[in-house]
């Protein structure tokens, strides 16, 4: 055997079968079907035949809660978070820069609002992004409705949302989230902040370009593969907030009174919306690890306008992407970014308190 | 070639940087791999998605992490 044979030696990948190459998924959508149709019975089993808890009792709600949610939230995730890495290989970053360049304030927020829904986003990319769109013409104004609606709106937490609760309540969620990201970066487009960018942004966005950026194509097993890598990757990285979710939605759902919930969160109160995005706010979790909690507050009576306010200020509103955003924006920039967008979301807190 | 790997440092760019690396040392030849993290040169370069990874200035994707194999290709290519 010749010495350099020991690293793999160069060769034509060998045609890969048709499995391989995709035709898995169709012995896996069956298995996961039947997976999540014997799921409420397997937990009630676990938890009232094999513990012997008593379904009535605080701890048998709460146990059974959590054996059922925990597999379900797991394995919708993984159905959801395969679908839409799929379709998002289809939407580039770069096109949808290039359609949002140069627009004017309106219509581009609103553009640019639809886009933050489709296009992957993760937050270490909010940087290049951010300077990426101002460099290419895009208003900043136009910039922050994108930077709003992509990590609120994101395809996730819609996807779980439809699951979880149905369409009505997704589409509520969509729409309004939309709201707050068209108004949020009209209104911040409209208080001219451009000089509270630091001034290496500043300096970046003047730099010339250089190197050449070429479009690349993607065939059908890559897409595939890209949606196996973002289940690998997703629920690899939520799982312990799920989970922690999952804790704090059994608790509610086990020991917390309803009258308590209706009292803090419920439609009466003047102060549960505010209070619910003051909450909110610091809390860093995903769309997968809020939405037991959201499950568990709404089973309890809490109001919706409050429950989705907490939603969006968890998962729109991050310390990590705050801490991510401070260096390319100076603090007052994020003072205003904050403020504008905490307030969209308390007005439509109180809008659904009122209508619904 | 100049392999370059773009990221600000997260775990998605440091996979791309070792595969990078592996492929490489698979392709053989003379190949250089240079991790790029300023902010400032991966906006001049047009980058808005990270990890991305050029070829001899070329970007030839970005926003995903590509397997040593397909790295290795594009080595060839």
């Amino acid at each position: 055997m010749p010495e350099g044979s020991v690293l793999a030696p160069a060769q034509a990948p060998a045609p890969r079968s048709f499995l391989r190459r995709g035709g898995w998924l169709l012995l896996a959508l069956p298995l996961w079907v039947g997976l999540y149709a014997v799921l409420q019975r397997l937990s009630e089993l676990l938890a009232f035949g094999l513990l012997g808890l008593a379904p009535e009792s605080h701890l048998g709600a709460a146990v059974a809660f959590l054996f059922y949610d925990t597999p379900k939230v797991l394995l919708l995730l993984t159905l959801v978070v395969f679908i839409v890495t799929f379709l998002q290989s289809f939407v580039s970053p770069a096109r949808v820069r290039d359609a949002l360049s140069r627009r004017r304030a309106g219509v581009g927020n609103g553009l640019a609002a639809l886009f933050g829904i489709l296009t992957p986003f993760c937050s270490c990319s909010a940087v290049p992004l951010f300077i990426g769109f101002l460099r290419a013409g895009v208003p900043l104004g136009v910039t922050f409705s994108f930077l709003v609606a992509a990590p609120m709106i994101n395809e996730v937490a819609l996807g779980m949302l439809f699951a979880m609760f149905g369409w009505r309540i997704a589409l509520l969620y969509a729409g309004t989230g939309l709201a707050i990201a068209f108004l949020s970066g009209l209104v911040l487009g409209r208080m001219r902040l451009e000089q509270h960018l630091e001034r290496w942004v500043q300096e970046a966005l003047q730099a010339p370009a250089s190197g050449t950026v070429e479009e690349e194509r993607l065939t059908l097993p890559l897409r595939i593969d890209l949606a196996v890598q973002g289940v690998r990757e997703i629920v690899g990285k939520v799982w312990p907030y799920i989970l922690a979710g999952i804790c704090v939605g059994a608790f509610i759902h086990g020991y917390v009174p309803e009258s308590l919930m209706a009292g803090l969160l419920g439609t009466r109160a003047w102060y549960s919306v505010p209070l619910a995005v003051l909450v909110g706010v610091p809390l860093y979790s995903n769309a997968a690890g809020v939405l037991p909690i959201v499950e568990a507050l709404l089973g309890k009576g809490a109001a919706l306008g409050s429950t989705l306010a907490f939603m969006m200020s968890v998962i729109g509103l991050s310390l990590p992407e705050l801490v991510i955003l401070r260096k390319v924006m100076r603090p007052r920039l994020i003072a205003a970014f904050v403020a504008v967008v905490a307030l969209g979301i308390v007005l439509v807190g109180y809008l659904f308190n009122a209508i619904l | 070639m100049l392999i370059e790997v773009f990221g600000p440092g997260c775990a998605k760019c440091q996979t791309l940087e070792r595969h990078a690396r592996h492929a490489a040392e698979q392709a053989g030849g003379d190949h250089q791999v240079v991790k790029v993290s300023d902010h400032a040169v991966m906006a001049a370069r047009g980058i808005l998605s990270t990890p991305a990874l050029a070829v001899d200035g070329h970007l030839k994707f970005q926003g995903r992490v590509a397997s040593s194999d397909e790295i290795a290709a594009l080595l060839k290519g």
